[in-house]
């Protein structure tokens, strides 16, 4: 139970030295409005073009659909690596046959070239 | 008010001479109106005191720590250009970064008019929570670890994980195509590499039994040969490869690829939000080094252990009215007997100049012969010194990589998780699965 306030504690107090800081940089620091060219978004000095957050690239989609998979897969493997030494050959079948069925599911999508950068 | 007139540095003065001053008052009043009961007040409350010594303890690991990180990596990457590097401020530019830092915190910090605002402040926050609360489970020695949790290992992924959330929030929220593909390509990059990350060391978990770091450390105790690199080579290899791409370090860093996207999920950023981004990244750096360190290279063990069996103990309260003669004198001789030899060296060296001189080797020889003495007789600081040697030795790696290593390309960095980085952290959890099983252990 300590451990959660240990945690609770350094995220308020990382937070807060963050916060103050930032304010502390507000107060000492100038601030000019400026002209119109400062406010537009800066793409390489070429006016903003279209919608930002329009169409994007769907490889990164993709990737993140297969980390989801791999990522539950790891909360398993944890506990088993830890059980390890009691479960031995039953374990290790087990967990032989858990990771296959995941490494059919990511054969498949090397075959279908989710894997290659398009 | 004169306060348009103020120069920045005048104006950080201005708010910091008051505040220090009240702040110093203050204090000495309540220590002595207050001081007995300060005093039974924190002998019944220890377990809050403990926390609040680790989370300054640790505060002040963070920023110092930064700072060096800055300075090694300008002044490292230089000499390997065969430049000079910084050399104005402090000796041999060794404040530079410092005052880099200040500088930052007096840049306009600018918000465009067409940002999520919210979002774009939170961000930085974030970033920096992830690398900070990673900070509290590093064995800096048995005896100094903010928080030994039994799960350790894993609430470190947990939370050194959430960076890619605040990279994700500032490259959404600035409203900027460099941005988002910046924000984006980090989220990818971070999510591919986070799994090769935490399954090579399943092979250690499996080994050792247990996730807390403290514990694992203490598995890798004896000569160096029973350090975890020498185990298992394979899962150093990939975890080594997988943290340089989790702290977005060169030949890793298409997230702020200056080529490509200007300066990615931070184009849009300035003063210090911008700031905290950078410092993020130098404290994440001193963290992965931390954690390689731990897990693989034995931590604070040393790599030998020789039997000192130190007899020279200096009992100080033996001493009595003679140690404050000591204390009081010593500096005085020694600064003479260090000023004289220069004085004498020279007619042109004037007296005064001998003498700071001769202050300044006294001082690094005293420092010297009690940071020996720490070392020798007080096991701590022995496990603290050499966990640092073996973090700034991966630091510096880190360094030499930027130093000499091209970008490399989007396409092959993601799939050289997915495509080797996966399958061998695979074959390595069956590898040591099976040899255990053949170990019967």
């Amino acid at each position: 139970m300590t451990g959660l306030w240990y945690v609770l504690g350094f995220a308020v107090a990382g937070a807060s030295f963050v916060f103050l800081t930032i304010g502390l940089a507000w107060l000492i620091s100038h601030r000019t409005r400026g002209s119109r060219g400062k406010q537009v978004p800066y793409e390489s000095g070429i006016d903003t073009y279209g919608d930002t957050h329009g169409r994007f690239g769907l490889s990164f989609y993709l990737y993140a659909l297969l980390f989801v998979a791999f990522d539950v897969e790891i909360v398993f493997i944890y506990i088993w690596a830890l059980n390890f030494k009691v479960l031995l050959m039953d374990g290790l079948i087990s967990m032989a046959i858990f990771i296959g069925v995941l490494l059919v599911g990511l054969a498949y999508a090397w075959r279908k070239g989710v894997l290659s950068w398009r | 008010m004169a306060w348009n007139r103020l120069t920045p540095a005048g104006r950080v003065l201005a708010v910091l001479l008051p505040v220090l001053a009240i702040g110093g008052a203050l204090t000495t009043a309540l220590l002595v109106a207050f001081g007995g009961a300060i005093a039974a007040t924190i002998g019944a409350n220890l377990p809050i005191v403990r926390f609040l010594v680790a989370s300054v303890v640790t505060f002040l690991i963070s920023v110092p720590v930064a700072f060096l990180l800055i300075y090694m990596e300008m002044k490292i990457i230089a000499l390997m250009n065969l430049r000079i590097g910084p050399d104005r401020i402090g000796p041999a530019g060794a404040v530079m970064s410092v005052v880099h830092g200040l500088k930052v915190l007096m840049k306009e910090d600018y918000t465009p008019p067409s940002v999520d605002v919210p979002v774009f402040t939170l961000a930085p926050v974030v970033v920096y929570l992830a690398s900070f609360m990673t900070l509290l489970v590093i064995p800096f020695a048995p005896e100094l670890t903010s928080m030994g949790f039994e799960l350790g290992l894993l609430y470190f992924f947990a939370i050194g994980g959430l960076s890619v959330v605040g990279l994700m929030m500032a490259g959404w929220s600035s409203f900027n195509k460099y941005s988002l593909l910046g924000g984006i390509r980090a989220a990818a990059q971070a999510i591919s590499y986070e799994i090769p990350l935490t399954l090579s060391v399943v092979g250690i978990v499996i080994l050792t039994g247990t996730l807390s770091l403290p514990k694992i450390v203490a598995a890798q105790d004896g000569s160096f040969l029973d350090w975890f690199i020498f185990r298992q080579p394979l899962a150093a290899i990939i975890f080594f490869i997988a943290i340089t791409a989790e702290a977005n370090r060169t030949p890793f860093d298409n997230a702020e690829a200056d080529q490509e996207i200007v300066a990615g999920f931070a184009t849009e950023y300035s003063g210090m939000r911008f700031g905290f981004f950078f410092f993020a990244e130098y404290v994440n750096v001193f963290i992965v080094s931390a954690l390689f360190s731990a897990v693989f290279l034995g931590g604070s063990n040393p790599p030998i252990h020789i039997d000192l069996n130190p007899q020279i103990l200096i009992d100080l309260s033996a001493l009595g009215i003679g140690l404050p003669l000591i204390a009081g004198i010593a500096p005085v001789l020694g600064t003479l007997l260090f000023a004289a030899p220069i004085w004498f060296a020279s007619s042109r060296i004037k007296g005064w100049q001998a003498l700071v001189a001769g202050f300044l080797i006294f001082g690094g020889v005293s420092t010297a012969a009690v940071g020996i003495w720490a070392f020798v007789m007080l096991p701590p600081v022995a496990s603290l010194i050499w966990f640092l040697i073996k973090t700034f030795a991966l630091v510096f790696t880190f360094v030499w990589m930027r130093g000499t290593l091209p970008r490399a390309r989007i396409d092959q960095l993601m799939g050289f998780a997915w495509k080797w980085l996966l399958p061998a952290s695979l074959l390595n959890i069956f590898a040591t699965a099976f040899a255990v099983l053949i170990a019967g252990r």
